[in-house]
C-alpha cells in the first residue's frame, strides 16, 4: 500500500474518467452483478423458495404424508387462534424472551463491565471460559441439563440431598405450572457468553480519556458505569436485546424439544415445538406451518415495538 | 488509567461471582469427562459428582468410536462442515463487499432480505427442501447438504461481512483501482486479505453452527453411510429411550464437544472479532 | 448394530442362530448382498417355499429387481430383521433387498412417502407414524381381498393362523399385525417374596399391597409420565373395560371419535381409580418428568414396586437387570375382585406401501414372515410373542413371553384388540391423563378435555 500512496492519483484517475466513462459503468454493472447474482440465487433456491412453499401450505388442510392437500384458506389461522395450546405457547415464548433478556442482559453487561473495568489479573482467562457453553451444541447442552434435573440421578436433587435428613427428589421438570421457568437457566447459561463478548467489544471501543476525566472528577466505578459505559454501550445492547428475542422466539424449539418435548401436559410448549408435534407427530402440516407464519409475524412485530421502545430510552439517556 | 474496584470486600464479591460462573462453565464439561467412564450401576448407586471407579471405562469411547460408525461420521463432519463454510464465505463475502461499498437501485432492498430471512424459523423450510433436494437428486449426499448448509450461513456472513468492509478504510480500494486492478482484483488481492480477520471470524461461527446442526441433517439424511456426528448424537439418544448406555452416551457427547473446543481455544480472538465485527463499528 | 447384545440374553436364541453362521449375531452388511449361499438354506425349509407356493402374482417365477423395507428399531430391536431379511434374500437371491432401518427412519423416510416414493414394505412401529393415519393419507395398499385367500410359506393360510385379526377401517384391511404384545403391570417377583407381599390379582388386591409396600417406605407405583401411553395403555385403557363389564366395544367407539363413549360411566369409573391411586399417594411424583428408561430403570433398582409397561420391558432392559431380579406381570390391575383380567394388545403392524415399486416382492414377503418358522424366530429374538397362533411354549422364547402368549389365549382373559385412536385425541388423552396423576386436572376435566378434541376431530 506504502507503494499506492506515492502515486500521482488525481491525474491518473481522471484519465480513466476520461477514457471510458460508457464502459466503465457497464464494467461495474457487470461487476455489481456478478457478485450479487449467484449469492442471491443460490439463497433464493435454497432458502426463500422452500420457506415461501412452505407459508403456502399454510392454506391447505394436509396431513404431512398424503399426496393430495385441500385447499382451505384461512381455516388453520382461524382454527390456531381458537387452540389454548398455542396461547399458552406464545405466553411461553414471551416469558423465555423476558427471562432471556433480563438474566442475560444482566450477567453479561456485569460480566462484560467487571472484566474490563475493574482490573481483574484473571479478565483473559475469564471472558475465555465464559464464552464455552456458546460453542457446545444445543442438543449436548439439553442432554446434561436433563442429568441435572434429572429427579431421581439428578446433580441437583444429589446436591440439596447433602443438607436434608430425607433424599430430595423434587421433579425439576415436572411442576404442574411454571416449568417453563426451569427451561430459563439452561438457555440463560448458553447465551450469555456471546452477548458478553460483544459488550466488552463495545466497553474497550470507549476511549480512556472519557473515564479518565470522570475519575479526576471524583466520580467512582458505579457512577462511570451509569454516566459513560451504558450510554455508549446502548447501541450494541440494542442489537443483543433484539438478537435475543429473534433467536429465542424461532430457536428456542430444540433445548425445549430434547429437554421436555413440550410437556408435562402442555406446560413448556413453544411456538416451535408446538409447530413440530402438529407437523410430525399429529399430522397437521397445514396447521404447523400456519404456527410458522405466527413465529414470523411475531417477531416482526416485535422487532418494530422493541426498536420504538429502545428509541425512547436512548433519548432519555442521552 | 482505570482504577478497577478500590473496595476490597466489593472487589472479593466480583470476583467470586466469577469464580462461580466458571465453575458452573466447566463443571459440566468435567462431568460429562467423568461419566461418560462410568457404567450404569455407578450412574445409579453413586452420587452424580462421584469419580468414576477403577479400573475406567475408556472402553466406552472405543465402543462408540467403532460401534457407532464415529470414525466415518468424524470424517463426514469435516467434509461437509468444511465444503460449506468456505462456499459460504466466497459467496457472503462477494455480496457483502458489493452491499458495503456500492450504491445501486435495489441494495437496500437486497440487504434487507438477507436480515430479515434470519427471523425465518427453519423448521419450516424443512420439508419442501427435502422436496427440492429429491429432485436435484441431492438428498442422502454430501454435496446436498453443503448446498443447504452454505444457504443457511449466507444470511448472517452477509450481515458480519458488510459491517466489517465499511469498516475498512476506503483510500485502499481507491489505491488499488488507480493501480489497475479493476473491481475483481480489488476485490480478490485487496479486500479479501485485509478482511481476513472478518473472514475467519466468520468462518469459525459458521463452523461451529454447522458442525453442531442437528435437525436438518436428520431429514436430509437417511444413509447411515453419509451421517455427520450431530445426526448420529440423535440417533444415539433416539436409541438411548429403547437402551440405557449413559456412559457411551456421554462419551459420545465428548466427541461433539472436543473438535469444537478445541477450534475454540486456537481461534478464540478471532471469534471473538467475528462477533464484534458485525456489531461495532 | 442396535441389538447385539441383546442377543446374549436370548439364551435360546443362539441354538437356533448357531447353524445360520453366515448371517449371524454380528451380521451388520447382509443387507446387500446375498446373504452366503448354501448353508444359509438348512433354515426351516422355508426359502424354497417362497418361490413356489402363495397367492403372489407370478407365483414360481423368480422376484428380481429392487425391495425396500423400511422397519423402525426400538424396544424389540432388530436382530429379527435382519435375520428374515437375510433369509428372504437367500432365498430371493436375485432380488436386491434394501434395508432402511433405525430408531429414527420413520422421521427420516416421512418425505418419500409424501413424494409418492415410499419403500415397498413396511414396519409400522415407534412415533411419527400411525397405521390409521397412513391409511387415511391413501399410502398403505388395500390387502382386503389378497388377505381372503393368500397363504404362507407353508401353504397355511395367513388369515386363519393370526391370533388377533387385522383392524379394519370401513372394513377395509390395509395392515397385518405381526407382533402381538400386551401391556400391563409389572413387579419384582423376589422382592414380593422376599417381603412377604402380595401378588396382585385385581385392583383391591392391588391397593391392599400397595399399602404395605407404602409403608415399607417405597413408592408403590410408576409410570413413563413423558410419554403418557404407557399409563393409558396399561391401566386406563384394561379398567375402562373392566367396568364396561369386559365389552371392549367402548374403547372401540372412542376410536370412531364418538362422543357419548368418553362421557361413558366406565371412563369415570376407570379414571376414579388413577386418582384414587394418586391420592393415595401411590404414584411416584417423579413419574411426571421422566421418560420409559429412566423410569424402568428406578423399577430395576427397586425405588417402586409397580411400572406401568409393556411385555418388551424384560427384553428392552436386560443388560441392567439386577442378579435375582424376577418380573411378575400381570395384563390388568383395574378389575374387581373375582372379574376377568383384561389384556389390552399392543401390536406392530406390517403393510405394502400404495404406491410401492415391488408389490410383488413385498407380498411374497409377507408370506415368508408369517411362517411359523419366523414366528419362532421372531419371538426369540425379539423377545415378544408373534402374531401367529400357538406353538410358543414349545419354543426356545423367554419365559415371560409364553406367560403372556398365555394369558393372551386364555379363555377367562378379555383380549382387547388392537385400537388405534384419532392422533390428535390420543395426544389429548395423553396431556389430559399426565395432569391427572399429577393432580393438576379432575376427571370430569379428563372428560371435557377430551371430548373437546374429538369433537375437533371429527369435524
Amino acid at each position: 500500500m506504502a507503494r499506492a500512496t506515492g502515486h500521482p492519483p488525481n491525474l491518473h484517475e481522471r484519465k480513466v474518467n476520461v477514457m471510458n466513462s460508457g464502459s466503465a459503468k457497464l464494467q461495474r454493472t457487470v461487476f455489481i452483478a456478478s457478485f450479487i447474482v449467484p449469492t442471491l440465487l443460490f439463497f433464493s433456491v435454497f432458502t426463500i423458495y422452500p420457506t415461501i412453499k412452505a407459508l403456502y401450505f399454510s392454506f391447505f388442510d394436509w396431513s404431512g404424508m398424503s399426496q393430495t392437500k385441500d385447499f382451505i384458506g384461512f381455516d388453520n389461522y382461524i382454527e390456531m387462534f381458537k387452540d389454548p395450546i398455542i396461547w399458552r405457547a406464545i405466553g411461553n415464548d414471551y416469558f423465555l424472551v423476558l427471562g432471556k433478556i433480563i438474566g442475560i442482559m444482566a450477567l453479561a453487561t456485569f460480566f462484560a463491565v467487571a472484566l474490563t473495568r475493574f482490573n481483574f489479573k484473571l479478565a483473559g482467562f475469564f471472558r475465555s471460559i465464559f464464552f464455552i457453553p456458546n460453542v457446545i451444541s444445543v442438543v449436548v447442552i439439553g442432554v446434561l441439563w436433563n442429568f441435572i434435573y434429572n429427579p431421581q440421578i439428578g446433580f441437583l436433587n444429589s446436591f440439596l440431598s447433602l443438607f436434608t435428613k430425607d433424599q430430595v427428589t423434587i421433579t425439576w421438570l415436572g411442576f404442574a405450572d411454571h416449568t417453563i421457568w426451569m427451561l430459563l437457566p439452561p438457555a440463560i447459561w448458553a447465551g450469555i457468553g456471546f452477548y458478553m463478548l460483544l459488550l466488552i467489544a463495545a466497553i474497550q471501543n470507549i476511549p480512556e480519556s472519557y473515564y479518565e476525566a470522570a475519575s479526576l472528577e471524583g466520580s467512582g466505578q458505579w457512577r462511570q458505569f451509569w454516566t459513560i459505559t451504558l450510554p455508549l454501550i446502548w447501541e450494541q445492547m440494542k442489537v443483543s436485546i433484539l438478537n435475543i428475542m429473534m433467536t429465542t422466539l424461532n430457536g428456542s424449539f430444540v433445548i425445549v424439544w430434547i429437554m421436555t418435548e413440550g410437556g408435562p401436559d402442555n406446560s413448556t410448549q413453544v411456538m416451535g415445538t408446538y409447530l413440530y408435534q402438529m407437523a410430525f407427530r399429529q399430522y397437521h402440516f397445514g396447521f404447523a406451518s400456519a404456527i410458522g407464519v405466527l413465529i414470523l409475524v411475531l417477531s416482526l412485530l416485535t422487532t418494530v415495538v422493541l426498536q420504538r421502545l429502545m428509541r425512547q430510552e436512548t433519548v432519555e439517556l442521552g | 488509567m482505570n482504577q478497577g474496584i478500590k473496595n476490597p470486600i466489593a472487589k472479593i464479591i466480583f470476583l467470586a461471582i466469577l469464580l462461580l460462573w466458571s465453575v458452573s462453565v466447566i463443571y459440566p464439561l468435567i462431568w460429562t469427562l467423568l461419566d461418560s467412564l462410568k457404567d450404569n450401576q455407578q450412574f445409579f448407586f453413586n452420587k452424580p459428582w462421584a469419580l468414576p471407579n477403577f479400573p475406567l471405562l475408556w472402553e466406552n469411547y472405543s465402543y462408540v468410536w467403532e460401534k457407532y460408525h464415529f470414525d466415518k461420521y468424524f470424517v463426514n463432519s469435516l467434509l461437509v462442515t468444511g465444503g460449506a463454510t468456505l462456499l459460504g464465505l466466497l459467496l457472503a463475502a462477494m455480496t457483502a463487499y458489493v452491499l458495503a461499498r456500492f450504491k445501486f437501485k435495489g441494495s437496500g432492498a437486497i440487504y434487507g432480505l438477507y436480515i430479515s430471512s434470519m427471523m425465518v424459523p427453519f423448521i419450516l423450510a424443512l420439508i419442501p427442501l427435502f422436496f427440492l433436494l429429491n429432485s436435484l437428486h441431492l438428498t442422502n449426499t454430501k454435496i446436498g447438504l453443503i448446498l443447504v448448509y452454505t444457504s443457511s450461513v449466507l444470511a448472517f456472513g452477509i450481515f458480519v461481512l458488510v459491517g466489517f468492509f465499511k469498516g475498512l478504510p476506503k483510500e485502499l480500494e481507491e489505491a488499488a483501482n488507480i493501480d489497475g486492478a479493476g473491481y475483481y482484483g480489488t476485490f480478490f488481492r485487496v479486500m479479501l486479505p485485509l478482511s481476513q480477520p472478518g473472514l475467519i471470524a466468520v468462518g469459525i461461527i459458521n463452523v461451529l453452527n454447522i458442525w453442531n446442526e442437528y435437525i436438518v441433517g436428520t431429514v436430509l439424511v437417511s444413509d447411515p453411510e453419509q451421517y455427520t456426528l450431530p445426526i448420529e448424537i440423535g440417533v444415539m439418544q433416539a436409541e438411548m429411550q429403547y437402551r440405557t448406555e449413559w456412559g457411551p452416551l456421554f462419551a459420545a457427547l465428548m466427541f461433539t464437544i472436543v473438535p469444537v473446543l478445541i477450534l475454540y481455544i486456537i481461534f478464540q480472538r478471532q471469534i471473538a472479532s467475528g462477533i464484534t465485527a458485525g456489531a461495532v463499528k | 448394530m442396535v441389538l447385539k447384545n441383546k442377543l446374549a440374553m436370548g439364551i435360546a436364541a443362539t441354538m437356533l442362530v448357531l447353524p445360520l453362521a453366515a448371517c449371524g449375531s454380528n451380521n451388520e452388511t447382509t443387507n446387500n448382498q446375498p446373504a452366503n449361499n448354501a448353508e444359509t438354506k438348512t433354515n426351516e425349509g422355508a426359502n424354497n417355499a417362497a418361490n413356489t407356493g402363495g397367492e403372489t402374482a407370478d407365483a414360481g417365477t423368480k422376484l428380481t429387481g429392487d425391495f425396500e423395507i423400511q422397519y423402525f428399531v426400538g424396544g424389540y430391536g432388530d436382530a429379527w430383521w435382519k435375520k428374515v431379511i437375510a433369509d428372504f434374500q437367500a432365498a430371493n437371491p436375485e432380488l436386491n433387498i434394501k434395508a432402511l432401518g433405525g430408531p429414527k427412519i420413520n422421521e427420516q423416510n416421512k418425505p418419500r412417502w409424501i413424494a409418492g416414493t415410499p419403500p415397498d414394505f413396511v414396519y409400522i412401529d415407534g412415533p411419527e407414524l400411525n397405521d390409521r393415519q397412513l391409511v387415511e393419507d391413501g399410502q398403505l395398499e388395500d390387502l382386503t381381498e389378497w388377505i381372503q385367500t393368500a397363504t404362507n410359506v407353508d401353504g397355511d393360510k395367513i388369515i386363519d393362523i393370526l391370533a388377533q385379526a387385522p383392524q379394519q377401517y370401513d372394513s377395509k384391511i390395509y395392515n397385518i399385525p405381526l407382533v402381538l404384545n400386551s401391556w400391563g403391570i409389572f413387579w419384582d417377583k423376589a422382592l414380593f417374596a422376599e417381603k412377604g407381599w402380595t401378588e396382585p390379582t385385581d385392583y383391591q388386591s392391588f391397593l391392599d399391597v400397595s399399602e404395605k409396600i407404602k409403608a415399607a417406605g417405597i413408592t408403590p407405583f410408576i409410570h413413563t409420565g413423558k410419554y403418557p401411553y404407557y399409563i393409558n395403555g396399561a391401566f386406563l385403557f384394561p379398567a375402562i373395560v373392566s367396568a364396561n363389564n369386559n365389552d371392549y366395544t367402548v374403547l372401540q367407539d372412542m376410536a370412531a371419535n364418538k362422543v357419548e363413549a368418553y362421557e361413558s360411566p366406565a371412563v369415570m369409573t376407570a379414571l376414579n381409580k388413577i386418582v384414587e391411586l394418586r391420592d393415595k399417594g401411590f404414584i411416584d411424583k417423579g413419574s411426571v418428568q421422566i421418560n420409559h428408561t429412566d423410569s424402568q430403570m428406578l423399577f430395576l433398582q427397586h425405588k417402586d414396586a409397580f411400572i406401568a409397561n409393556g411385555l418388551w420391558l424384560p427384553n428392552e432392559m436386560s443388560k441392567d437387570v439386577p442378579q435375582g431380579f424376577q418380573f411378575g406381570f400381570i395384563p390388568s390391575v383395574g378389575q374387581d375382585n373375582g372379574g376377568k383380567i383384561v389384556a389390552n394388545t399392543s401390536t406392530a403392524t406390517v403393510a405394502i406401501a400404495k404406491n410401492a415399486k415391488n408389490k410383488d416382492a413385498a407380498k411374497a414377503f409377507l408370506q415368508f414372515i408369517f411362517s411359523k418358522a419366523q414366528a419362532s424366530q421372531w419371538a426369540e429374538l425379539s423377545g415378544a410373542p408373534s402374531n401367529i397362533k400357538g406353538d410358543i411354549s414349545a419354543s426356545n422364547a423367554p419365559s415371560h413371553v409364553k406367560d403372556a402368549a398365555k394369558y393372551l389365549t386364555d379363555a377367562n382373559t378379555v383380549v382387547i384388540p388392537t385400537i388405534t385412536y384419532n392422533a390428535d385425541v390420543d395426544k389429548a388423552m395423553q396431556d389430559a391423563s399426565a395432569a391427572l396423576a399429577a393432580g393438576t386436572i379432575e376427571p370430569a376435566d379428563w372428560v371435557k378435555r377430551v371430548t373437546d378434541a374429538v369433537k375437533k376431530a371429527a369435524k
